[in-house]
């Protein structure tokens, strides 16, 4: 394996496809030492995908690692890195390096209520959640899944809804922020379906990521509905240029969401929850 | 802070030997030290010892630079048809750096502890670091905005140092401080010692903030206060030996070559926190400016394993660059106050 942690390894995109406006689902394979190296990576880790010529970006990694050499990214079409990554098509060659940062806790998870909370593409990082849950659908009790989005398009893995709500004592409740004609589910902020959803926080654990005013608001108002500190976990995103704790960008008070996270529960950050805004 | 122990077995040496000494180290390797470049004194490679600028008060940039470059490449980029080719480009060379002031010393003393101590070491600054001998020189005096005795240190701090000499009445004394110190001493074979002489006057100094009092202030309306006449230019950051935020991007060479940079950024940059998409953390100045005095007297400590310390070495740079005024040792003394 590379023993220089800055040296991407060599990841082949083996399918690109379009996961909401905008935003393409990037699935990448890594071989030789690039797969040695993910060989082991826990659900709620994060790498960085190297555009070549143009830089490199954190994604958090969308898929689970029973899947072994192949990473999923979901990609927003917003700065120079991600429009030149959305401009690769398949066989194309990318940078891939990590694993990097904490993961979720699903030991924690197992045996409790789950509440997923996400907004946008801030659904992609949760997706090894839902997924986790799915494929051992015993270990925990019940799954409410919280989706938003600011409108119809940008909603992401809508492929995946029926089998969410098919699988047993798992329920998707989705909303958009402006209304559309098509639409038969609720209109308003997550904030305002949380409160219609009003999950209990008995035996309960919650999840969200999405933009930091929603994280923000989300998190407080699960505190209000009961939610022990250490039981609100986020996964949250910064700026970052290094993933190892070094560049400095991303900290969170004396915590780093590189290194300390992506997760982290309301003890760990609670009280810097402003700074992030 | 270690002082010097004046009993210790030293060599004494004349101010003709030392510069026969360094001309001989120039003749062989890379040898660094105070010099005049246009006006500006900084540390740069000097042919010999007739270039290196003597009874300086303090280089205008930390020895930072020498180990963390302003700029510096990490990788190449080569791009044929649908082939791409990655080369790691790990710095070569020694060096030897002459006159490195006891405040610079203990800056990279820290940054040993982010970039070599902390998982995983980040293999650029750990070349450069192995690669390079410090060889200190005590300061006389205290220098008008100097404060290292302030923040834990010393004008005589050998620390961080692997050789230190300290100005004697006629020439100096030569003391090894690490195991490279030790064989380079060896070789030098000046006449043993006993280190005598007087420490400089290091008794000026002003009470700061206790580390548990920090979280205490964070919300503070003396932040908001004081940053109003803060421009954001981030030269504080640039000057300063422990400021070590980077940015990476890649940069074109030409047709399919690339490069991998990283450069130097601070946290005082409105837009340092901007995220693709355009929302920007800390959109304040005040924000900005307190995270960095938080994180030069309380984050940065901690995540380094080093919380019983600040990151502040006292060398007074920030206070002279600053184009508005803001005094570290103000706001440092400002806070005791407000305690």
């Amino acid at each position: 394996m590379n023993t220089n942690p800055m040296l991407p390894y060599p990841g082949k995109l083996v399918e690109v496809r379009d996961l909401a406006d905008e935003i393409k689902l990037l699935r990448v394979e890594l071989v030789e030492q690039g797969a040695e190296a993910f060989k082991s990576w826990q659900p709620g880790q994060f790498a960085f995908v190297s555009a070549y010529g143009l830089g490199e970006a954190p994604f958090g990694i969308a898929n689970m690692p029973q899947d072994g050499p192949l990473l999923d990214f979901a990609v927003a079409r917003l700065g120079s890195v991600t429009t030149g990554l959305h401009e690769l098509g398949e066989g194309d060659t990318v940078g891939v390096r990590g694993p990097l940062g904490n993961c979720f806790p699903l030991e924690k998870f197992k045996g409790k209520n789950l509440v997923v909370l996400g907004g946008g593409i801030g659904g992609a990082p949760l997706r090894p959640v839902i997924q986790a849950v799915l494929s051992q659908r015993d270990e925990y009790d019940s799954l409410t899944i919280l989706w938003a989005a600011r409108k119809q398009s940008l909603l992401v893995f809508t492929d995946e809804y029926d089998a969410w709500r098919a699988a047993p004592d798992t329920r998707l409740h989705l909303t958009i922020d402006q209304a559309d004609p098509k639409w038969d589910h609720n209109v308003g902020l997550i904030t305002d379906l949380l409160k219609k959803v009003n999950p209990s926080p008995n035996n309960a654990i919650s999840v969200t990521c999405g933009p930091p005013i929603m994280i923000y608001y989300v998190t407080r108002m699960l505190a209000e509905m009961g939610f022990r500190p250490e039981d609100n976990y986020v996964t949250l995103e910064a700026r970052m240029h290094c993933g190892l704790g070094k560049c400095g960008r991303c900290n969170l008070g004396d915590k780093f969401v590189c290194v300390d996270g992506p997760v982290f529960n309301m003890l760990e950050v609670g009280n810097m929850m402003e700074t992030y805004l | 802070m270690s002082q010097p122990d004046l009993n210790a077995k030293s060599r004494l040496i004349s101010q003709a030997e030392l510069d026969k000494w360094l001309d001989g180290l120039a003749r062989t390797q890379t040898l660094i030290a105070p010099r005049n470049v246009s006006g500006v004194v900084l540390y740069r490679p000097v042919a010999g010892s007739d270039e290196i600028v003597k009874g300086v008060n303090r280089p205008a940039m930390s020895v930072k630079e020498v180990f963390f470059p302003p700029t510096e490449r990490l990788l190449t980029i080569r791009k044929t048809g649908t082939e791409i080719h990655i080369n790691e480009t790990l710095p070569e060379g020694q060096a030897v750096v002459f006159g490195v002031l006891p405040c610079d010393a203990r800056g990279v003393r820290l940054l040993d502890a982010l970039f070599l101590d902390t998982t995983p070491a980040d293999p650029y600054y750990a070349r450069r670091r192995a690669n390079t001998t410090l060889i200190g020189l005590a300061c006389k005096e205290m220098g008008p905005t100097c404060f290292c005795t302030s923040v834990g240190g010393a004008p005589d701090d050998p620390t961080g140092m692997d050789m230190m000499l300290y100005p004697a009445e006629y020439g100096y004394m030569a003391e090894a401080i690490s195991d490279k110190g030790h064989s380079l001493l060896a070789e030098a074979g000046w006449p043993e010692t006993v280190l005598g002489g007087t420490a400089p006057d290091s008794t000026g100094r002003f009470p700061t903030l206790e580390k548990s009092q920090w979280p205490g202030h964070f919300n503070d309306d003396y932040w908001m206060k004081i940053s109003e006449r803060c421009l954001s230019c981030r030269a504080c950051a640039y000057v300063c030996p422990t400021c070590r935020c980077f940015a990476v991007r890649d940069e074109m060479l030409g047709p399919g070559e690339f490069e991998r940079i990283r450069c130097w950024d601070s946290c005082a940059g409105e837009n340092y926190r901007r995220v693709a998409g355009g929302h920007r953390p800390r959109a304040e100045k005040g924000e900005r400016l307190r995270n960095r005095f938080y994180c030069k007297f309380f984050y940065f400590p901690g995540q380094i394993g080093l919380s019983d310390t600040s990151a502040c070495t006292g060398c007074g740079r920030c206070i002279e660059v600053c184009p508005a005024g803001v005094d570290i040792t103000e706001v440092l003394q400002d806070l005791e106050r407000l305690a």
